[in-house]
This record gives C-alpha cells, structure tokens and sequence, in this order.
C-alpha cells in the first residue's frame, strides 16, 4: 500500500532538532509581530470592529480570494500561483507532521496512505510546479520587464527586500523538489509516478547510488528545514508581513462610505504633526502596502508628472514610523508639501489596492497639519478666506446666489417660506460660475417640464464643505456644514438634487441628514423610467461619459447617468478609463482652488480630452458635474481639440430632446 | 516690545452699498463691514516681528458687528491681548475722532511700536495714523511695506514709484502706516480660532463721548455716474463693419454715401 515514512532517512535527533528549531522560529515570529502590534498601538484610537460579519466576509474574498489581485492578469496569476501553491505546500507539510508525529505517535494510525496519499503526493508536486510558474513570473516582471511601479527610488535599500523573499521561495521549492527526488531515488516506490516532478528529479541522481544519495538526502533535508524556519521567521521583519497585515488591514477597513476621513477631537493639533498622531489604522496601512504601484498606475496626480505617488507615501511614511528620531515633523521633513498638495482626492489609489490602503486618510491628515503651519498654496488659502466669509469660493454676496433665476417665471420656489417635494441645493459652481448659467437654467427647465415639484435656499445655501474638508480644513467643514444643516431643518421638503457630485457625497454620506439625497442623473432615470418626463426628439448622438469621482468611485452611480443618455437616444460608447477605472479631471480635492503646478507634464483634463477626442465616432464628451464642464472646456483649449469635439452636460442633451431639436 | 495695532472695520465691497435718505452718508441697514485690508496686513507685520524678535501684540477693535471674528481671529495667530472699545460707532466715526480715542486707549498701553493700516477705503485720507502720532507725541512713518526692529531702534522699508525703495531707522516708539506686509496674510484655520473663541478674553473699554472736532463734514454723497457707456457692436466682421461705418456717417465723421 502506498506509504510515506515522513521522516525517512532523518536521524531521530535531527527530527529532534528540528522541533527545537520550530519553537525557536515561533518564538522569533511572534517577537515579530507583537513588535508591529506595539507600533499600531501607539497610534491614536479609531473604532473598527463593528459589522464582524461583513468584516470576516471581506476577509474571505480579498485576502484569501484576492479578487482585487486578480483584477490584472500578469500579476494577479503571478501572485494567485505563488500564494496557493506556498499555501498547499505548507499544508502539506503539516500534515505529514501530524500524520507521523501526532495520529502515529500518539493514537497508532496514519491517514496519509493508499490513495488518499497519492492524491496527496500528486496535488503537492503540481502545486509546487506552480509556484515555480509564479516565481520565475516574479522574476521576469521585476529584473526584465521592470515596471516603474516596483522601483524603490524612495528607499533603494528595499530593493533587498524583494530579492530576499524570491530567492526564498524559490530556495524553498526547489530544495524540496531536491529532497523528494533524492529519496525517491533511493527507495524507488512503485506510486512514484504520481509524483511526475519528483521522479525526474529522481532521474537525475539514480546514477550516484545509494550512500551518496542518501548522504545528499539528508544534507538538503536540512537546508530545506533551516531555510523554511528561516523564512516564517522573517514574516514579520519583511515585505512577507503582509501575510498578516493585508488580511488584518482588510478586516479593519472602513466600511464606512468611500472616502470618510478621520476625525482630530477638539482638543488636538489639526491633523497629524508626528507619526503618534495618526490612527493605528492609519499605521496599519503602512505596514499592509505591499508596494505592489497599483495605485501609482491610476493616479492622476503621478500621470501628470506630479511629484505624488500614493505608494511612495505609503513607503516613506513605513520607513519613518521605524525610523530612529522619528519624532520630527512629518508633513515637509519625510512627506513633501508638494506631494500633499498634488492630490485630487479622486481616491482611484484606494480604489486600485488589493489590501484596501486608504492613502486618503493619511493625505487629507498631513494635510490639516499643514494647512495650520499655514504650508499650503496661497490661493487656495485666498479661497478657504473667501468661503469662510462668504460662504463660496467665489467671493460673491450670497444674496447673489440665486441671480441665475431672474427671467424664470413664474419664480423658482423659495423652500425657505413653502414647502416642496424636492430641495435642489444648487452648489457654488452651478449658482456663480458664468460658464454654467445657461446649464443651471436648462436644469431648471428640465426638472419644470418633468412637473417636479422643488425650491431652492436661496442666499441661505453655503458652500456644502465636500472639498473644503478634503483640503484638510476641517474646522470650516464643521462651520459650513452646521449653517446649511440649520437652514435645511427649517424647511419642509421630502427629498433633496444636486447637479453636483462633491455637493452630493457631502450631504448624503457626511450631514447625516435624514431624508434622500440624489444626484440629478438619478432623477432624471427615475423620471425618464416612470414616464413623467417625456421627450419630444430624440437625438442621434454618439457620446462618451465621463465619470465624475465623487459620483462614481465615492458613491458608485455608475448606471443611472448612462440610462438616462441612451433614453434620449444617445449611444454611449466608453473611454478605456471608465466607470471604477474613470480618470479625474484634476479639479478635485480643493485642486480647482490652487495654482496651477508648474512643471507638469499633461494636466489630467488635458489627458481625458485627448481621450474621449480619440474614440471613434465620438463627438460629445458628457459629464455631469460642473467642475469637470469648466475643467474640460479649458482642456479643449490648451489642447486644441476644440473642433474635435464638444463637452456637454447631461442636462443639455435632456433638455434638447425635450425641446425638440438641437438649438445650436 | 510691545506690539499695539489698531484695526478698523470697513464696508464690504461685495455687497451693494447704498445712500441713507439723508443723502450725506451710507445706509448701514444692510452694510456688511470686513477688517479693512490694510490693517489686516498691519496685523501680519505685527506677527512678523513677534515671530522673530518676541515681544507682546495687542490688537485694538471698535465695538462693531465682525469685531469678535477679527479679534479671535487675531488671538488664533498669537495675538497676546484683545482690546475692544466700546462706544456708539454704529453710525460712523470719523479719523479725527477715532484717533483721539485711540489715543488715549493705546498710550495707556506704552507701546514700542503702533502699526496702522496707511488707509481705508472709507477714509482715503489715511490721517488715522498721522493723528495718532501727533496725539501720542510718537513720529509717524507711511506707505511702509517691511520692518526690522533692533536695539530699540528700527529699520522701516518703504517703496517708491518707479521700483526704488528707501529703508529709514525710526526711533522707537513710533507709528507706522503699513502699506503692505512683508507677506500676504496668514489663514488660520477655523479650528484654532473655534478653539481661541474658548480660551482668550477680550478686554473691553469704553470710550466716552468721541469728539469729531477739526474734520471736514460731508455735505452729499452721490453714486459716480458712468457719463457715457461704451456700445457693443455684435455680429459678423461684414456686419460690424457696415454698423461701424454707419454710426462713422451718422457722427459726421465720414462722408455720407454719395
């Protein structure tokens, strides 16, 4: 019967030994790792552990299923073979051990025989070639096909670390390989064919005869034993750390909506001055990045030229949390006002990573830091004036607020002194920018022909404190947010439209307001679906869309702005970024407000244009937010695509189709 | 050294400003009044100072709507003392009258140096400062855009049309105009001033009758009234220029059609 003594050819004190070995190894890991522990621990308090289930649950498909991994071909096999064939393997180990020095020893019986052991024998040989297949990828992408993404310029000495864990592995599973082949040489079993890698190996040393081989078998036993230790007990010292920092980072990840920032308490510094300040889970973050350049690749702060990369700042910032005399001021000595200030909070770096870093958080907390050391660009502190003042970033009198609605008759309904069904809060871009009058009226016009029954704040809507917040200027949030949240509570309505999609995550996942929030485009599906809104052209156009961030990655309203443009007749054909993958225009995170960087190789605008100008057929870049209109107008300049092709809002297109005909 | 800068609140230009029914002044109903520009830069220069030679700041507001904001605005900077006069300013106090009373107020003080802002856009004059002076028996130096303060002495920066700029040592105390910082104003964040609005006091004294004597009065104000406006001519080049030759015939400028 097939049969495997586990400890064939091992002397009794080298299975001894080996225990020895084991325990120290133990005893080494978890130094390690308590080590770590202590680090997140002396960040600030931060409650995640609410939802186990729905924690566990994403444990489940992130860390062991890594869908995110997966996502990318090349490194998703290339990771999914190393990690189930190392997984398999390990297992396969410990049983052994526990079917010879456990059931065996203890309760005289083995369960690794017949065929269940030739399953087991075959399943690890394969398993084992394919972490072979996942290494030599490993090697190829890092040392030939080299990807910027996996440079180490922040910390050349890293380089070490990658090639550590890949001549581990690879030590590992090929001395193993060795190991089998050598005793299957020897012994000669007749089921060794089901171990087609070992008995090929075997192949190769039949010819030595006995006493070399065994000689040979014993001394790569050993190197095999000591490398494996050797290994687990440098999880917690390297970049293997992951292994219990991603799942741990995935478990305690916010499971509030995208992009919620963390709270400084009242008595506090704004933001973060020294590492102690952030959140262990901020911490956490650090040590869970793998540096595997995903959320370099989408981000368009980096793509721009901009001195940002997500990853860097998850590299340094690990770096100085170990580093000696790391007390010193983080925002300008290990993280550059400039690489702070580069970000469009666009949150495509959170949304690329496999371990669910939330590099966010960190950003906008430097950034109230800096903010407060007064470090930041001198518009946007111009601007974060005005709209403490005036309550918009355009420095205008609120009571010009509303002037976009003189001719309208009859008057768009004061909410403040009746009530309606709909509260359109209007946002600072759609109420002061000139560029958009002529849009904010065609909405006006749309949501009338619809029978929509809304009013608006007039002078008493501020600004709603979306971008405000992400530029770390927390404490205007608050002011902002408590005087809309006031003149909201006075007023009788069942729901609330925005046309703006930073306005919109503001109110529906920061106010806690108890009523619905929805972005127009939602509006627009559901009164296109119900009939109430009817076209009288439908137009023929062939358009792309564009996917605004704080609409699409923070709120996932993907959907319901291409459902309403194929309802009027549109056919929508996609840029290759889109939906998850969609590109920022550049204008977010309070990025509109500052000056323009000099030094930047393609503004991200600039690249979209170029974009949606390259899909064929193509004659109308649609977006439904009115930064990213004002954003690409610009672009179509600078790039001198003008004639090439248009940006429309949404709402342009509805009220054509409602009007009949394309007013040119 | 002590610091003492006192600000004055202006109308808000980006509000509509109207006439009272008197016809002499500005209907306050719906004025909106902001920290006047220049003193916002005064109290920047005062920080400045602090910021590299030590010393104390005292910042000095009438009693009017927007005072608390500035003051605690001003302590969130690291402002030492807040001084709010109380007094009926609503109606407008002229630079006479308030130099008087900050004078009084400010030499109680004993300050080494008092930085103004060198105007208003209420009071182009700008004889807040000189007066003061003159009341506090201090020299008086305007249009400042930089100072250095050693030794009791100090180093004052003004500039001059055509790119020259002057640098004069002042004995101290003095008043200084100030034109502009040496930066633009900081911005605190609203945290740090939520959290002065807890912890400073504002000092309040009051200021007794206010004696107007020696300015001039106004006697009308009045809306400047665009004589003549430009127009517009739209249209195709072919279009503007047929338009343009014919307003040319119509002034007489041209000769008619023959």
């Amino acid at each position: 019967m097939p049969i495997r003594e586990t400890f064939w050819n091992i002397p009794h004190w080298a299975e001894l030994v080996q225990y020895v070995l084991m325990v120290l190894t133990m005893l080494v890991f978890t130094y390690g790792v308590f080590r770590r522990i202590r680090r997140w621990r002396q960040g600030r308090p931060e409650r995640r552990t609410d939802r186990l289930g729905a924690r566990l649950g994403s444990v489940v498909v992130h860390a062991v299923g890594q869908v995110r991994t997966a996502r990318e071909a090349y490194a998703g096999i290339m990771h999914l073979a190393i990690f189930w064939g190392m997984i398999a393997l390990l297992m396969g180990t410990a049983l052994a051990t526990v079917d010879w020095d456990v059931t065996r020893l203890f309760f005289g019986f083995q369960f690794l025989t017949g065929g269940v052991y030739v399953v087991y024998e075959l399943v690890l040989d394969v398993l084992g070639l394919l972490v072979l297949i996942g290494l030599t990828m490993a090697i190829v992408r890092r040392y030939m096909l080299r990807p910027a993404r996996l440079g180490n310029a922040p910390r050349p000495i890293l380089a070490w670390d990658d090639a550590y864990v890949l001549v581990m592995l690879m030590l590992i599973a090929l001395s193993g390989y060795l190991v089998e082949g050598l005793r299957i040489a020897v012994v000669q079993p007749e089921w060794a064919r089901w171990s087609p890698v070992g008995r090929m190996v075997a192949g190769w040393f039949i010819a030595l005869g006995d006493p070399t081989n065994r000689n040979l078998h014993i001394a790569l036993w050993s190197s095999h034993a000591v490398i494996a230790f050797t290994f687990i007990a440098s999880i917690p010292f390297t970049k293997l750390f992951h292994l219990i920092a991603a799942p741990a980072n995935i478990f305690f990840r916010s499971l509030q909506p995208g992009g919620t920032l963390t709270v400084t308490p009242a008595d506090r510094e704004p933001g973060v001055k020294v590492w102690r300040d952030f959140t262990w889970k901020e911490i956490l973050d650090f040590e869970a990045c793998v540096r595997c350049g995903r959320c370099q690749d989408v981000c368009p702060a980096y793509s721009s030229g901009l001195p940002l990369s997500p990853r860097d700042v998850m590299i340094k910032l690990d770096a100085h949390i170990w580093a000696r005399g790391n007390g010193h001021a983080l925002a300008g000595d290990v993280i550059t006002p400039d690489e702070l200030w580069a970000c469009t909070t666009c949150r495509a770096c959170s949304q690329a990573c496999p371990v669910f870093v939330d590099h966010l958080a960190s950003i906008v907390d430097l950034r109230r830091s800096l903010l407060a050391q007064q470090k930041a660009d001198a518009r946007l502190m111009d601007t974060l004036g005005t709209v403490r003042r005036y309550g918009n970033s355009f420095g205008k009198s609120d009571r010009q607020r509303a002037l976009w609605t003189q001719g309208l008759e009859p008057r768009i309904k004061d909410i403040r002194k009746e009530p309606a069904h709909t509260l359109w809060f209007v946002g600072d871009y759609a109420s002061y920018s000139p560029t958009l009058l002529e849009i904010t009226r065609a909405t006006a016009r749309v949501f009338r022909h619809a029978g929509m029954d809304f009013g608006l704040l007039y002078e008493a809507e501020r600004n709603v404190g979306n971008d405000v917040r992400r530029v770390g200027e927390e404490g205007l949030y608050e002011l902002l947010a408590m005087k809309n949240k006031a003149a909201l509570d006075k007023c009788d309505y069942a729901e609330i439209v925005t046309t703006d999609p930073h306005t919109y995550n503001a109110l529906k996942n920061e106010y806690g307001l108890t009523r619905p929030v929805y972005h127009y485009t939602e509006v627009l599906e559901r009164l296109l679906a119900s009939g109430q809104l009817s076209l009288i052209d439908r137009s023929t156009h062939v358009v792309t869309y564009h996917d605004p961030c704080y609409l699409g990655r923070y709120n996932g309203v993907y959907d319901a702005p291409r459902r309403v443009l194929e309802a009027i007749g549109c056919r929508v054909v996609e840029m290759p970024r889109h939906r998850e993958c969609g590109l920022c225009c550049g204008a977010g995170g309070g990025r509109i407000w500052m000056q323009e960087t000099p030094g930047a190789k393609e503004r991200p605008a600039e690249s979209r244009v170029r974009e949606a100008a390259a899909v064929p057929d193509v004659g109308i870049l649609v977006v439904s937010c009115p930064k990213d209109l004002v954003m690409f107008q610009d672009a179509l300049k600078t790039t001198g695509l003008e004639g090439k092709i248009v940006v429309k809002d949404l709402i342009e297109l509805v009220d054509e189709a409602i009007q009949g005909g394309t007013p040119q | 050294m002590h610091i003492v800068v006192p600000i004055k609140l202006a109308p808000d230009l980006v509000e509509d400003l109207e006439i009272d029914a008197g016809g002499a002044a500005l209907d306050r109903t719906f004025l909106r009044l902001i920290i006047n520009e220049f003193d916002d830069h005064a109290i920047e220069q005062a920080f400045l100072l602090k910021e590299r030679g030590g010393g104390q700041v005292t910042i000095v507001a009438p009693d009017l709507e927007g005072a608390d904001d500035v003051l605690y605005t001003a302590a969130a900077k690291g402002a030492d003392r807040l001084i709010k006069l109380i007094g009926d300013f609503s109606a407008g106090v002229n630079c006479h009258a308030l130099a008087r009373t900050l004078a009084k107020v400010i030499g109680d003080l004993h300050p080494d140096l008092v930085l103004t802002g060198v105007q208003a856009h209420d009071d182009l004059d700008g004889a807040v400062g000189p007066l003061l002076a003159e009341h506090l028996g201090m020299p008086y130096l305007g249009y400042v855009a930089g100072l250095t303060v050693s030794d009791g002495k100090c180093m004052a920066r003004k500039e001059y049309p055509g790119g020259l700029v002057a640098e004069m040592d002042v004995a101290l105390p003095a008043v200084f105009g100030i034109q502009a910082a040496e930066k633009p104003p900081r911005y605190v964040v609203t945290s740090l001033i939520t959290q002065a609005m807890k912890s400073a006091t504002i000092e309040e004294i009051e200021t007794g009758e206010f004696d107007s004597g020696g300015a001039a009065a106004v006697e009308r104000m009045s809306r400047l009234e665009a004589t003549t406006h430009a127009e517009m001519i739209e249209g195709s080049t072919d279009q503007v220029a047929d338009k343009l030759v014919a307003v040319l015939r119509e002034r007489g400028l041209l000769a008619p059609r023959g």
